[in-house]
């Protein structure tokens, strides 16, 4: 947030001294905040009042790293509520958590399931970033179990009260591990086992009241490198916690709640998956930074990956597919080519339309700059040169004996053009929505 | 950033018809009036009731108790040289649909205003001038600082005071607009927000003229940050300006028919 | 320095729209803040979804209502009761003339035995043919005169019709559809106002995409929406959102694909009812006042959902 003239003056004497050369403390405060002029030319602003100003010049909300080497990742940052206002900059990480108490079958079965969740998505990697691990009784094979996350190339988090367990588990985390961490009763100590160990302390407190203070004191020990529990006694509490510490950071200018949080959906929803799956999706939207689950498979894993890459996009840059020939529902070097544009969500939705059609064909994907069918036209990215030569390129002939190309029907204008480019093809004016591809390819098939 | 607020300035005690309605306290001319500038989309509406030396207050009471009782707890802005008439309408004032607006304290002989404003959790109109227009932005905003200190020592937050730059005559002094223009984004670039009387610009210009230059120079102030006007909104065109740049400025969202809601 | 609330203060609300009648009357909308986050009481409303058409639908459908899948009415009865939903959308898709093309007479009797089956409040939604949900609407509302449905949805094509017969002559509710289109949603809420329809009566139908389908562009579109009928009182988007997200979560690969399609997956149900759950959640917490699904599992979880953030 920029700072305003009007910070700066509350700040000035508000004598009209003129020593800065300004003819009022006003004039020189609106300078000063352009950047016109540098604070310092008011001999009376005090260094209090200058480091209040730079604090004031702080972003809202801090970025915090959490991991070491591969597993590295940056939460919060963020300086607006709403993705539209100008985006939202880092992404919410998942995790799941185990304990000290699970046998070493269910262990082995819990990473193995870490495993098999992995995929790529676009052009991204999805799979669970963080493991939490809660201390039961068994110090020795805490510490061991957190040591495996670590090796694992998993982000560990140590959950324990007790700073002794934590530090010795912590020796195994590597870097930028996180700690959940600090109570009111524990404070200290635990302040000094994260500064010792370059960790990631969480804190949690009943009720936002004392988390703020809490957060303050720890901030007064000299460590500001914080993620913050938004509480697990209920889902209300939880609910209106993250939105309240996000809204305070980013409206209030209140830096004592500008850190990321954590969201424990798997102790507001013990043993319900799809309840766990709803509150996951809900703290997507509303400010969890890391978001606990018991697990996740597939069933949680595919939307719930695919929500969170949707809401972190550039507004100002949509998600964009890889250019080439894309096949479905098993072709078989004989089956007609569809083609449309880059932009992802033309291309899901056709996608999903040809899988649902049953009906095997390739579906070809040229550098479309990223736009819309019409708009990619009119931005002469998605003309009958570009498409004739990628299917001249990509030797699309000797993928398919077929020669139909079926054009999207909002291009329709290209299609005489496109016939004289690529002779040999069939050149095809598919519908106008992809709602209606189905019953066209299999009115094409019969 | 929030839509642009339009204070109607249509009930005032010059025309005759008002003027007269005041002194027989006779409410439908009033109404009238109430209701059409709030057909046409006025935000806040003026009741200027004269200088009110005598029977201010109780006139000023009949007349908030009026246009609230009527129109749902309208806000409005109190607009009298009786500081004691302000006072006793925001006695009787209903704040649910906005806070009452004090109109007007300058950085002369009406700086109390200010105070009254602070004292009654209102917000006021606050010119920038303390004699007549100012000759230059170094005066407007000196008084433009002098009345946010008033206002903020005696705890007022710095957006419940609009400031005024006092828009300046056209015909005759058309050299200083653009000055006025610059102290609309001097004064928005410090986060607070404008008002101000926008028909003066036109004053004494054909009538057929008028709307066009009060137009441009409400769409020029505007993309300065100038962020309410005490005008009459039942002038279509200055109304569909409004709109217009409104929308040129991502404060209310576009949709084909919005003029015609 | 203690903790001080952040308040986002707003001066707008959004309506209070009232379906169904008697005892079985919902109420949504009234919120003077965004979801969940004032006093005023918000909750959203969870429907569930059936069809005149079930073809197409995912075998753990014919498991839980057996042969009811195939008669409207029973089962519209077994699915308010197996979900617990606040009211029920039937879907009458065999209108389509791209498809069964079902007489309107059909279609209408359908929605009626619907109706008369079920004791909690019913919206109709038509075919997605402009031309013939027209007429299919029109004779829906006119058939269940007085019980106060909700007609789901109009469009710009044929809004005239719709919101004339719906929202005027026979006194149901009009839903505004605007396919994640905020400018089109407003100009809709005006059309209709304009020509006659009570704000009150008008819902908006803003449209939805499955998680990971350009769901950024419908959670933009509803905080725009709420903020401008909040924040800018733009009394134009100030009706209350019903979003149904059974179709698109029930369309994509992560639902559609079977176990033999997608082994790796594993079970076909939970991923659709995942998907419809991430969804619908990610909808309630974006402003929707009524929300529905189509899996009984789905229903059950957004409801407490809801409860929870309610407290």
């Amino acid at each position: 947030m920029a700072v305003k003239g009007l910070d700066i003056f509350k700040l000035t004497p508000k004598t009209n001294c003129k020593e800065c050369g300004f003819p009022t403390c006003m004039a020189f405060s609106m300078k000063a905040a352009t950047g016109g002029v540098p604070i310092e030319k008011c001999p009376y602003i005090s260094e209090e009042s200058k480091e209040l100003l730079s604090e004031a010049t702080a972003p809202p909300m801090k970025s915090i790293k959490v991991g070491a080497g591969d597993a590295e990742a940056t939460l919060g940052g963020e300086t607006v509520l709403f993705r539209h206002e100008k985006t939202l900059v880092n992404k919410n990480l998942f995790a799941i958590e185990l304990s000290d108490a699970l046998s070493d079958a269910d262990v082995d079965a819990a990473f193995a399931k870490l495993q098999k969740v992995n995929y790529d998505r676009i052009g991204e990697m999805m799979f669970v970033e963080v493991v939490a691990v809660r201390f039961v009784a068994d110090a020795a094979k805490f510490a061991t179990l957190v040591k495996k996350v670590a090796d694992a190339g998993k982000i560990p988090m140590i959950i324990t009260v007790d700073a002794e367990v934590a530090k010795a588990a912590v020796a195994g985390a590597g870097a930028k591990a996180i700690i959940m961490g600090a109570t009111k009763d524990n404070a200290a100590a635990m302040v000094d086992v994260a500064k010792a160990a370059d960790a990631v302390l969480g804190v949690s407190a009943d009720g936002i009241e004392a988390l703020h203070d809490l957060v303050e004191e720890i901030e007064k020990l000299g460590y500001k490198n914080l993620v913050l529990n938004v509480g697990e006694a209920s889902i209300k509490e939880a609910y209106a916690n993250a939105v309240d510490i996000r809204t305070a950071a980013i409206k209030g200018n209140d830096r004592t709640f500008g850190y990321p949080s954590v969201v424990f959906a798997n102790k507001l929803a013990p043993a319900n998956t799809n309840l766990q799956i709803a509150l996951a999706s809900a703290f997507v939207l509303r400010y969890g930074s890391i978001i606990v689950m018991d697990e996740m498979d597939f069933n949680a894993a595919l939307p719930l990956f695919g929500l969170r890459q949707n809401i972190f996009t550039d507004p100002q840059k949509p998600m964009r597919v890889e250019p080439k020939v894309y096949e479905f529902n098993k072709p078989t070097g004989k089956d007609p080519v569809l083609v449309t544009v880059d932009f992802a969500l033309s291309y899901f939705v056709v996608a999903g339309e040809i899988e649902r059609s049953k009906v095997p064909a390739y579906l070809a994907i040229p550098d479309a700059g990223g736009y819309s069918v019409l708009t990619a036209w009119a931005a002469g990215k998605f003309g009958s040169t570009v498409i004739a030569n990628f299917i001249k390129e990509n030797n699309v002939a000797d993928l398919t004996t077929s020669r139909k190309l079926i054009l999207p029907g909002k291009v329709a204008v290209l299609q005489g053009d496109l016939a004289e480019l690529l002779p040999e093809w069939e050149v095809i004016v598919g519908p106008n929505e992809a709602m209606q591809l189905p019953k066209f390819l299999r009115d094409l098939q019969a | 950033m929030s839509k642009f607020m339009v204070i109607g300035e249509r009930i005032h005690c010059i025309s005759p018809a008002i003027r007269q309605a005041f002194a027989d306290r006779n409410p439908e001319p009033i109404l009238l009036r109430a209701k059409e500038q709030l057909d046409a989309g006025a935000d806040y509406l003026d009741l200027n009731i004269g200088p009110a030396e005598r029977g201010g207050e109780e006139l000023m009471q009949w007349g908030v108790k009026l246009l609230q009782e009527n129109f749902d707890n309208v806000p409005i802005a109190l607009d009298t040289a009786n500081m004691k008439a302000i006072e006793a309408g925001i006695q009787v004032y209903n704040r649910s649909k906005g806070k009452p607006i004090v109109n007007s304290a300058d950085a002369g002989d009406r700086i109390e205003y200010v105070d009254l404003a602070a004292a009654n959790d209102a917000m006021v109109i606050a010119l920038c001038s303390k004699e007549g227009v100012p000759g230059n932005n170094d005066e407007r905003i000196a008084y433009c600082s002098e009345l946010l200190e008033r206002g903020m020592e005696r705890g007022m937050e710095p957006t419940d005071l609009l400031f005024d730059p006092l828009f300046i005559v056209i015909k005759g002094m058309q050299d200083q607009l653009v000055d006025v223009l610059e102290a609309i984004q001097m004064i928005t670039d410090m986060g607070l927000l404008t008002t101000g009387g926008l028909s003066n610009v036109s004053n004494g210009a054909p009538k057929h003229i008028r709307p066009l230059l009060d137009c441009a120079v409400l769409a020029m102030a505007m993309q300065c940050g100038f962020s309410s006007a005490i005008v009459n909104p039942c002038d279509k065109r200055l109304r569909e300006t409004i709109v217009a740049c409104d929308i040129v400025k991502n404060n209310i969202l576009y949709a084909d028919s919005v003029l015609e809601f | 320095m203690p903790y001080k609330k952040a308040e986002q203060k707003f001066s707008g609300k959004i309506n209070v729209c009232e379906i169904g009648v008697g005892d079985a009357t919902i109420s949504i909308g009234g919120e003077n803040s965004l979801p969940f986050l004032g006093t005023e009481g918000f909750k959203t409303a969870v429907g569930i979804a059936i069809s005149d058409t079930t073809g197409d639908w995912s075998d753990c459908f014919g498991t839980i209502y057996g042969d009811d899948l195939k008669n409207p009415a029973a089962l519209a009865k077994a699915a308010v009761e197996k979900s617990g939903a606040d009211f029920l959308l039937i879907k009458l898709e065999s209108a389509d003339p791209n498809g069964a093309d079902a007489s309107i007479e059909s279609c209408v009797a359908t929605a009626v035995a619907v109706e008369a089956a079920i004791n909690v409040p019913l919206v109709v939604e038509g075919c997605k043919n402009a031309e013939k949900d027209a007429k299919l609407l029109e004779e829906v509302a006119k058939a269940l005169e007085g019980k106060n449905v909700v007609l789901f949805s109009a469009v710009e094509d044929n809004y005239k019709t719709i919101g004339a017969a719906g929202g005027m002559a026979y006194g149901q509710k009009v839903s505004a559809e605007s396919a994640v289109d905020i400018n089109l949603a407003k100009q809709l809420n005006i059309l209709l106002t304009q020509l006659g329809v009570k704000s009150k009566d008008i819902v908006m139908d803003v449209g939805t995409a499955a998680a990971g389908y350009g769901f950024e562009y419908v959670a933009s579109t509803m905080d725009r929406i709420r903020l401008a009928g909040l924040g800018q009182n733009d009394e134009a988007l100030q009706m209350p959102i019903v979003t149904n997200v059974s179709n698109e979560s029930w369309g994509v690969k992560e639902a559609v694909s079977t176990l033999e399609d997608a082994p790796e997956w594993g079970d076909q149900e939970a991923r659709g009812i995942g998907m419809e759950v991430t969804t619908a959640s990610a909808c309630v917490v974006g402003g929707s006042n009524a929300i529905i699904v189509r899996h009984p599992e789905s229903a059950k979880t957004i409801k407490a959902l809801v409860a929870g953030i309610i407290g």
